[in-house]
């Protein structure tokens, strides 16, 4: 299966942990400030602004220009990735398991004209 | 967890999942070959098998059965190897086999058991809840990448 070059193993690592995970789920809404961001978490600042910068470092939010009031925004590009890997993870166990249906009814199938060919021989 | 019900005897299951000549035949995703499927079936025997694409590249992956109970039980890693042939994830998956009335309901779980070191800190994370949440914001993807 073709999984995980260096980037995704980096996306993967900033979601790995809840508090990101709401962050993101939070910008998925709209972008906010950080001090929006922070305002539902018992956290001081500079621990927010350390996930931020995790986030950001894995190109999972951008943050704007403005001095004052910088604010951050989810993009979509490296967690489509990860959707797309999981998506392949389950893809390859259910199209395999549909094949394994498929394929025990045509064994099935030839064994059953096996079997009546042998009776039709006697 | 993925269950399925196959209309099949459970020892006609069991022998297509550990027969490699049939593995080969329905392994992968829809579309793919496996021109290698050597299966090695003892506890520590190795699996090693190549998936190829509808865009022939090949696949590698390698594995070890940890368990063999015929015909209800099967144990093995498996993991995907990197174009260095080195592994990048461990993945460990339990398959049983039922007997429900001439059918066979088989269960399979699969969970990540090791990866990279560089990748390690995110195993953590590889708990349900994270796959929901991944459901959640991957809504959030399809809507963006419309755009």
């Amino acid at each position: 299966m073709p999984l995980a070059p260096d980037h995704l193993s980096t996306t993967l690592a900033a979601l790995a942990d809840p508090t990101r995970r709401a962050i993101l789920a939070r910008l998925a809404a709209g972008q906010a400030t950080v001090t929006e961001i922070a305002a539902p978490f018992a956290m001081s600042m500079p621990a927010v602004s350390r996930h931020l910068k995790v986030l950001e470092h894995a190109g999972l939010i951008t943050r704007g220009r403005e001095a004052q009031w910088r604010p951050c925004r989810i993009t979509a590009g490296p967690l489509k990735d990860v959707a797309d890997w999981v998506a392949h993870y389950r893809r390859f166990w259910t199209e395999s398991l549909d094949r394994l249906d498929d394929y025990l009814r045509e064994v099935q199938k030839e064994e059953k004209n096996r079997g009546h060919k042998k009776l039709h021989s006697k | 967890m993925l269950t399925r019900v196959f209309d099949a005897p459970r020892e006609l299951v069991f022998k297509v999942w550990t027969d490699p000549k049939h593995v080969a035949r329905w392994w992968g995703p829809h579309e793919f070959t496996n021109p290698v499927c050597e299966l090695d079936l003892r506890p520590g025997g190795a699996i090693l098998i190549h998936m190829r694409g509808p865009n022939g590249v090949v696949y590698p992956m390698k594995g070890v059965f940890q368990e063999i109970v015929r015909p209800e039980r099967l144990v093995f890693t498996s993991a995907a190897l990197d174009s260095d042939g080195n592994p990048m994830f461990e993945m460990l998956t339990t398959v049983t086999f039922a007997e429900e009335s001439g059918k066979t309901k088989q269960i399979l779980r699969t969970r990540v058991i090791k990866t990279t070191p560089q990748a390690a800190p995110y195993l953590a994370g590889m708990e349900q809840g994270w796959i929901q949440s991944l459901e959640r914001l991957t809504a959030y993807v399809a809507t963006e990448s419309k755009e």
